[in-house]
């Protein structure tokens, strides 16, 4: 179920952004999501993990997926090989809807998907032999005889880099990089034609993450891989990927050919990610974009586009254009400390409190103007919705607080989710309101902040 | 008419670690965990040190602050000097019996160098542990790898913040909580009132990192070591970190002991560099010099690991091997099995430190080097240290 | 890392590498049948009661007679550590010993027998442990297990030592109580007017014939009249601990009684266990739904009153044919188990869940192993060793609870012997001569629960790798922290 079809406006009027499915297209991902309810009784809001994803994987490439903590990539991952279940959206795998498949259907799909975790330490279960672990996905699905499995993992350990003696040793024996081997070869026992990566070589030191990445690469050309690469590094990422798609906060922002998405990257979250990659030689000038605060909790993300609320490009409503650099900066921090106190936890004695109308400490809020705009020039009508805030926040009102904030000083990003819009000529779409034709493109916005500064 | 050469004061490092060596004794066996090392910092500057796990950089971290497990112990030559006027004053007050000259005649049990030529220090490898507890968070302050340890969760920030500040600068109360909302402030932390009321589990990874970063500055010390601070973080916040460690540096004349694995991150905070392996420093340079020219064959095989300087590469060079983990001093060059360009002295004699084109800043322990001689030369040199000092000469007569 | 033998294969399995080195296989096979011979006997009898209690089970008592018959037959296998063999006989007419074996006198006779049957054990449990350590080094085809480590800690752990002699003494007595006794359950205790012995009488200088019903009446331990620890009655019967108030051998009351209290305690905590470690696996597996209801029923028995539910449940089961093993001990056990699995599961549940949140269950998951054998291969490893430590733990605490309730009355009733019943029994007597009859059991039982939960901690030390916990260096490296 995929809403996204229709919404496609602009420069290109063949299909839909999803549809480059050709024949290569092995797996076909269209309005994804993956929501995780509360695990209390009286549960609040779900935390929204993938939130409508559209993604197609060719085979034979590598598709990666970078984001930061809490974006939602691992959740996606797993959701792709159904260790998660799909509250919404459709997985489909060769053509056949994965997402529907009964008990025994997905235990047979199964043999095609398999999935590489993160941390070599808790990957494996140390009570078992690396032979007994390797051997095991072929002892579940019943795989021909026990000597030929045998010599199956054999086989499989001489591939990956180990020897035929490290049947019968026990993982903790073994380095960080050569658990991870074993665990690529658990996955690689099956026979798959897909694996999805998770963060394979984060844990591991750089020089060994060399050898795992070398590893990986020659495995994709002898038995014909298809991966999903997902990581936070991007350096990485630009070395063994393809093609990458950035997510941030259950969302694509951003999708298209590795290299010109690090050499000429248009959505602004992209940007900033990249930007903020420190680089491996101390005689180049950085062009830092700052981004302010932190991401969102996904359990209740932002009306609107996700990355508003720290975006450096955003949109700002035409009332207000005139205003200096850093009054728009102390604005945005203002916005910063009504959404964080908003989200904030309250106690039982605070509640109270509130309802009695006494002081929490949630309401010193003089102390904001002060801190927040000091020596800020700001023109009577800004001061004015200011002020109103400010009351609205004193006298305990965070709701309406907000609602009279984002009705001055809010504009489309806050309001509407962007849609993606397709850049050039090739499979390259971004999600931000500037590329629609009314607004100016981010790049040139970028040197707005610039000049500004924090 | 004579003129006095104008006599340069040149002063002395802030830190200066001579000889390091830090021992782990269990019933199995003993690991050398660093040997030997030396280095400097000065005052206001950021050294990096990086390495691998194994290297032995947190080891290092960690004796400096008097923090080693307790199996592990120090070398007996292993000297650890801190310059710092304020603390050894108050150390002078507090240990008078533990003050000596340094002149040779040093009684056992001084560990408080009080000269009158200026050169002042306390030798933290040999001061007691409590004299090292006063040190530690107010002249030397350290930030761990994972700021969700390293904050107590049943406590609010604000008084875990008040307590540094009470057990080091006595400051108690209302002005106590009017400092630390000003150092929450100080370190970027929004709404900082409130904040203080708040447990460590409602802030998140950077700003919990900010918060550690503001515990450490309520003491004001002079050098602060950050061991891997940001590893745990995102990039973007880990941007944001480096540029609030930058900025405090500016401010308060900090010096930094950087310790990291990430060359990305060292080439963007450090002003000098110490590259590790198996518990030695294997090469010292200026930062840009590092990285322009790479002269140990360990720190080129580290950079050529790095994606994102061998984009062109469909392979990335890796090194065979795996770091060593050392169980006595070394007698040899410890990287030689792993090294694309050992000979056969490399596994019997010990490299030193050897300038690299005569610059006593950018030096490497590799018996590859004096590169402009011939090779038993130069691995004489390394076997014979008084021939060591004649490098500048050029004197190098057998 | 050792280097592999030539005798060790690195392809096969146990059996190829016993075909390659037969000796070592041969010689501890050929120690250990000639071993095994002599009391082979023994062995058999109690594996035949331990058939005869299960057979009883089964509603309608099927195939009695048949269980009674093997009992006999093998009942007379002759062994070599038996009472027959080395028997406590003999009189003293006054100036000597008489028929006596070997010129022992009952006294000494007895304690060669128990010192023999002891070192007899102690013998075969050291060569078990030989014939592993020659199986690891020769035949074991990984050169390094798990395992290894754990046994490696538990060498170190003085005070698991002493848990574990405690246990393997009294799991000794429990083995060989028929012959460590110096007579029999059934012929001084459960049915003594129905036997009799021979016994010199000094009034008529002659040997006489009675019941040993009799001879109890005339050996009681009632404070003025007592026969103490470690002396003979007046009918030349050598007693180690003394005499019961009604005159029965306290030893033999002791050693069956430990039989008694062993099963319950194995009954009671193997029921609990099971029931236990099937919901924390569940639990933890699928979480949510499932967990909340086993957390529900768990919090509900915890807050029924257990002494009430036990007292009730045996007297409305007393009469059954279940409640007749053991004089209601049996039922008890079952009872006790199935109200104290929450305690058990409880603990279990914690690191469950911590091990089902590990990665390899996901791995696990990812390629299609079913449920239940992802229990049992991922889970339940890392449960198991929790598991013998709170039971072990939780074992004491039966044989204890038990006895107290038989102690109290409410238990065991007679004639099973019981430990509990044993300090009931003796307990006007404590400040009297007769304050053997209360005090050995007591101390006996408080040396046993002490004893398993020393072997508890000693478990539980073994399987927990040592962490270092440096979490006290980070905060005081900021400069204070609370």
């Amino acid at each position: 179920m995929s809403t996204n079809r229709s919404d496609l406006t602009d420069d290109t009027s063949e299909g839909v952004s999803n549809s480059d499915t050709t024949d290569d297209t092995l797996v076909e991902v269209n309005g994804l999501k993956t929501y995780y309810e509360d695990q209390t009784l009286f549960g609040g809001e779900p935390v929204k993990a993938v939130d409508g994803v559209d993604l197609t994987i060719n085979s034979g490439e590598t598709l990666g997926l970078v984001g930061e903590s809490g974006c939602g990539k691992t959740t996606f991952g797993r959701t792709l090989v159904q260790l998660e279940d799909v509250t919404a959206g459709t997985i489909e795998y060769d053509g056949v809807d994965v997402t529907t498949l009964g008990r025994g259907e997905l235990k047979q799909w199964r043999r095609n998907a398999q999935m590489v975790f993160q941390d070599p330490n808790s990957s494996l279960n140390d009570r078992m032999t690396v032979g007994e672990i390797i051997r095991e996905p072929l002892d579940a699905h019943n795989w021909k005889t026990g000597q030929d499995r045998i010599e199956h993992v054999q086989e499989l350990l001489e591939t990956v880099g180990l020897t035929e003696e490290h049947y019968y040793r026990y993982p903790h024996q073994f380095s960080g990089g050569q658990r991870q081997r074993i665990s690529i070869a658990r996955s690689l026992a099956l026979e798959p034609d897909f694996l999805v990566l998770d963060e394979p070589v984060s844990a591991l030191d750089a020089s060994v993450q060399a050898k795992i990445l070398n590893l990986l690469m020659d495995l994709q050309d002898k038995y014909g891989l298809t991966y999903l690469f997902i990581a936070h590094d991007l350096s990485v990422v630009r070395h063994v990927c393809d093609r990458v798609a950035v997510m941030y906060l259950g969302k694509i922002m951003e999708r298209g050919p590795t290299e010109d998405l690090f050499t000429d990257p248009s959505n602004p979250y992209t940007k900033s990610l990249l930007s903020a990659i420190p680089r491996a030689d101390p005689s180049v000038e950085i062009d830092r974009i700052m981004l302010r605060g932190t991401p969102p909790s996904p359990r209740d993300p932002p009306a609107g586009c996700s990355f508003s609320t720290r975006c450096p490009m955003k949109i700002r409503p035409d009332d207000y254009e005139q205003l200096s650099e850093n009054a728009w900066v102390a604005i945005d921090v203002f916005g910063d400390i009504l959404q964080a106190r908003s989200r904030s936890d309250r106690t039982v004695k605070e509640r109270a409190r509130e309802l009695l109308g006494l002081k929490t400490r949630f309401a010193s809020a003089e102390d904001i103007s002060s801190e927040v705009f000091g020596d800020v020039e700001m023109p009577p009508s800004v001061q004015q919705e200011v002020d109103a805030t400010i009351e609205l926040l004193e006298s305990g009102d965070i709701t309406e607080a907000i609602d009279t904030f984002y009705a001055a000083f809010g504009s489309v990003c806050d309001e509407d989710t962007p849609t993606e819009h397709r850049i050039g000529q090739k499979d390259h779409v971004s999600r931000c309101h500037r590329h629609k034709t009314e607004y100016s493109d981010p790049e040139p916005v970028l040197h707005r902040t610039e000049s500004g500064g924090d | 008419m004579t003129t006095e050469p104008p006599v340069a004061e040149v002063e002395p490092p802030l830190l200066s670690v001579e000889n390091l060596s830090v021992t782990f004794h269990t019933d199995k066996e003993s690991i050398h965990a660093t040997s030997g090392l030396d280095f400097e910092i000065e005052r206001g500057e950021t050294v990096g040190v990086v390495g691998e796990s194994g290297s032995g950089k947190s080891v290092t971290a960690r004796a400096l602050m008097g923090l080693l497990e307790s199996t592990g112990e120090l070398g007996a030559e292993s000297s650890i000097k801190f310059r710092d006027e304020s603390t050894i004053d108050r150390l002078v007050d507090d240990y008078p019996n533990a003050v000596g000259r340094g002149d040779g005649s040093s009684e056992d049990g001084t560990f408080v160098i009080d000269r009158d030529d200026g050169n002042r220090y306390v030798d933290l490898a040999k001061a007691p542990d409590q004299a090292v507890n006063q040190i530690r968070g107010s002249g030397i302050a350290m930030v761990f790898q994972d700021p969700l340890t390293s904050l107590n969760p049943v406590y609010t920030v604000g008084n875990q913040i008040k307590e540094a500040l009470r057990i080091h600068r006595e400051i108690r109360g209302q002005e106590a909580t009017e400092v630390a909302i000003e150092l929450l402030e100080d370190v970027g932390i929004p709404d900082p009132a409130r904040r203080m009321r708040e447990y460590p589990h409602q802030f998140s990874g950077g700003m919990r990192q900010r918060a550690i970063i503001a515990m450490t500055l309520a003491c004001d010390p002079e050098l602060l070591i950050c061991d891997e601070p940001t590893t745990a973080l995102d990039v973007t916040i880990q941007a944001q970190i480096l540029e609030l460690l930058q900025e405090l540096q500016a401010e308060r004349d900090l010096a930094i002991l950087f310790i990291t694995h990430d060359m990305g991150v060292i080439a963007e905070v450090a002003d000098r560099v110490g590259v590790m392996y198996a518990g030695e420093i294997v090469e010292k340079a200026p930062v840009g010099s590092l990285f322009e020219s790479p002269a140990h064959p360990y720190t080129r095989g580290l950079m050529s690991s790095i994606p994102s300087r061998n984009l062109d590469s469909d392979r990335l060079e890796t090194l065979e091997g795996e770091v060593p983990t050392p169980h006595e001093s070394p007698h040899d060059c410890r990287f030689a099995p792993r090294c694309p360009e050992a000979f056969d002295a490399c596994h019997e004699t010990h490299p030193n430190a050897i300038p690299i084109e005569g610059n006593a800043d950018h030096t490497a322990s590799c018996l590859l080097y004096p590169e402009d001689i011939q090779t038993e030369k130069a691995v004489a040199r390394h076997t014979r240290p008084e021939e060591r000092d004649q490098t500048e000469t050029g004197d190098d007569t057998t | 890392m050792n280097q592999d033998t030539e005798t060790q294969s690195t392809t096969g399995n146990a059996l190829d590498a016993v075909r390659a080195n037969p000796r070592p296989v041969a010689v501890w096979g050929a120690v250990a049948a000639l071993l095994l011979l002599p009391e082979l006997g023994a062995v058999l009898a109690s594996v035949a009661e331990a058939v005869a209690i299960l057979v009883s089970l089964i509603p309608g008592d099927p195939g009695a007679a048949l269980v009674t018959d093997i009992q006999r037959a093998v009942g007379d296998i002759p062994t070599l550590l038996s009472r027959e063999t080395i028997p406590n006989r003999g009189y003293y007419d006054g100036s000597q010993w008489q028929g006596t074996f070997a010129g022992l006198e009952p006294r000494d006779a007895w304690l060669l027998r128990a010192v023999l049957i002891y070192t007899y054990a102690l013998l075969v449990f050291w060569w078990v442990v030989v014939g592993y350590r020659w199986f690891r080094s020769n035949y074991r085809v990984s050169d390094w297990t798990p395992f290894d480590d754990m046994l490696d800690r538990f060498r170190t752990h003085r005070w698991g030592h002493f848990g574990l002699l405690v246990v393997v003494l009294f799991l000794i007595l429990v083995v060989f109580a028929p012959s460590l006794s110096t007579t029999t359950v059934d012929q001084n205790i459960v049915d003594p007017y129905s036997h009799e012995i021979s016994y010199y009488d000094h009034e008529v200088e002659s040997v006489e014939q009675t019941t040993v019903g009799t001879a109890n009446r005339e050996s009681q331990s009632t404070g003025e009249e007592n026969i103490g620890p470690w002396t003979y009655d007046d009918y030349g019967r050598f007693h180690p601990f003394g005499t019961l108030p009604s005159g029965k051998d306290l030893f033999t009351f002791i050693a069956a009684g430990a039989r008694v209290s062993l099963v319950i305690g194995l009954v009671a905590i193997g029921l609990a266990g099971l029931i236990a470690v099937s919901l924390a696996l569940l639990s933890a597996y699928y979480q949510g739904l499932v967990d909340l209801a086993v957390v529900l029923s768990s919090d509900s028995i915890q807050g029924l009153p257990s002494l009430l539910i036990l007292l009730l449940l045996s007297v409305l089961l007393s009469d059954t044919w279940i409640g007749g093993i053991y004089s209601g001990g049996f039922v008890l056990a079952l009872i006790y188990g199935a109200i104290s699995w929450p305690f058990l599961w409880r603990a279990l549940r914690g690191p469950a869940l911590q091990t089902a949140g590990e990665e390899w269950v996901d791995a696990a998951r990812n390629f299609g192993q079913a449920p239940h054998t992802i229990m049992r291969k991922h889970i339940l490893p890392y449960i198991a060793g929790y598991l013998l430590v709170y039971g072990s733990m939780s074992l004491g605490g039966a044989i204890i609870s038990i006895a107290g309730l038989s102690f109290l009355g409410l238990g065991i009733d007679a004639p099973t012997p019981e430990w509990g019943r044993a300090v009931n029994a003796g307990q006007e007597y404590v400040a009297s001569e007769s304050w053997h009859i209360s005090l050995i059991p007591g101390v006996l039982i408080t040396l046993l629960v002490t004893g398993f939960n020393a072997l508890g901690d000693g478990i539980r030390d073994a399987i927990d790798p040592q962490s270092d916990t440096d979490s006290g260096t980070e905060s005081a490296a900021t400069g204070g922290g609370a």
